[in-house]
């Protein structure tokens, strides 16, 4: 199933999505929900526990075994969603939304065991979007890690200046600018950094980028894209009717 | 779009999303995921900020995939901060704040059908709670979605916009001239 082109992945993941919330519930999220679970089980692909997004899809493996661990995932995520649904809703509402939600987030904790960052930007520089969009997602998904252990160690070096997280409302938002202030004007001090290293390396604006390796785009998957956006508008004109 | 630009909006929606490892230690209930929007915008104006918003959001749902509903109300903000820029509201904590708490209620105000006919109230842990809490005082299903949205919205976003207000005044003057709005936000241009 990784091997499958990027945007059949997101269009898979999308068309569930949407007919979830498109279809008569309970049976029509149901169904959605099943396909999604049947999807995660068979994905091919785990998930590394406590990885960052977008990092999460390990080696590939036949069978079923990696795709538990996806699917305990997305059970484990939708689970408190149940619980709230429960106290503020009725049990009809409660199945219908909280299948639903389920379906989401077992879409897209599929997609992310699935997709790999780097084959979506590949995907999308060879089908012709700009670089520049490419690297918005792959950028931010690089830099929130780094950020965020960055975060943690001026946690720590505050502390050993003597800072307490601790105490009233007063210290406790004193403390959140001692430690945000660093964070972020580090991060904007390398924003020129950053800029110089796109240039040098000729992301210019309104430059094209060959890929390197394309993922193949073949006609069966362009044939199920469009099958599903037919798909999910004839869900909608079924249900406006 | 330059590329010191193209390169602020990723640093800017990292920013929103490292900052919870913050939050976490200070154990306060704010969520501090619009601070990248609103910084971007407050430097390098709507557009800009609306691609920190678009981003933030997206790379979001790769975590909780329900943040995706919410990019509506990533691009509110980011207008709501453009005006506030313009107007040059972040030159003081005492503009700031009020503008803040403005945009709470904005926000709460857009994000609550979302939350209401996608997710029936149960976006968060807190949210859920406060909107139960309006239940039981005796408020409508949407009328105690908007209680719980706007108790978590309300001190956030004028927290967000203090400190915004902070680096705005902290940036060197040369490093805040880099960026077309930065000096305009503060009221310095």
């Amino acid at each position: 199933m990784t091997r499958l082109h990027p945007f059949t992945l997101l269009a898979l993941a999308a068309a569930l999505v949407a007919l979830a919330w498109l279809l008569p519930a309970p049976w029509g999220a149901a169904g959605t929900l099943a396909v999604a679970a049947v999807l995660a089980l068979f994905s091919g692909a785990g998930l590394t526990p406590g990885a960052s997004p977008g990092s999460t899809g390990t080696g590939m493996s036949p069978g079923w075994r990696p795709g538990l661990v996806v699917l305990r995932t997305a059970v484990v995520t939708a689970a408190p969603f149940w619980l709230f649904l429960f106290i503020l809703h009725d049990v009809s509402t409660t199945v219908a939304l909280g299948l639903r939600i389920t379906t989401m987030v077992a879409s897209v904790v599929w997609l992310v065991a699935v997709l790999a960052p780097a084959r979506l930007v590949e995907a999308m520089v060879a089908a012709g979007w700009r670089a520049g969009t490419a690297y918005l997602f792959a950028a931010t998904l690089s830099a929130v890690p780094v950020l965020k252990a960055r975060a943690q160690r001026i946690v720590e070096a505050q502390r050993c200046r003597g800072l307490s997280p601790r105490g009233g409302l007063g210290p406790r938002v004193r403390a959140l600018r001692a430690l945000a202030l660093p964070l972020i004007l580090s991060a904007l001090h390398e924003v020129d950094e950053r800029a110089l290293a796109l240039e040098s390396r000729g992301l210019v604006p309104g430059a094209r980028r060959t890929p390197l390796a394309p993922p193949p785009d073949r006609g069966a998957e362009r044939a199920v894209r469009w099958a599903l956006v037919a798909l999910c508008v004839a869900a909608l004109v079924w249900r406006l009717a | 779009m330059s590329v010191r630009l193209l390169v602020l909006v990723p640093v800017a929606a990292a920013i929103s999303l490292a900052l919870s490892a913050v939050v976490d230690a200070v154990a306060l209930p704010l969520f501090l995921d619009t601070t990248g929007t609103i910084l971007a915008t407050a430097l390098a104006g709507p557009g800009v900020g609306i691609a920190t918003g678009v981003v933030t959001s997206a790379v979001n749902t790769l975590r909780n995939p329900t943040f995706w509903p919410f990019v509506v109300v990533q691009i509110i903000v980011a207008l709501y901060a453009w005006a506030a820029a313009r107007a040059g509201l972040f030159r003081s904590f005492r503009t700031a704040i009020p503008a803040g708490l403005g945009l709470g209620v904005i926000a709460s105000v857009t994000s609550t059908p979302i939350s209401y006919l996608v997710f029936g109230c149960t976006t968060t842990g807190g949210i859920a709670l406060t909107t139960a809490l309006g239940r039981a005082l005796g408020l409508s299903p949407l009328g105690a979605c908007f209680f719980g949205s706007f108790v978590s919205d309300f001190g956030d976003k004028a927290v967000t916009f203090a400190l915004v207000t902070s680096v705005l005044h902290a940036l060197p003057r040369r490093t805040a001239a880099r960026f077309p709005w930065a000096l305009r936000a503060i009221g310095a241009a």
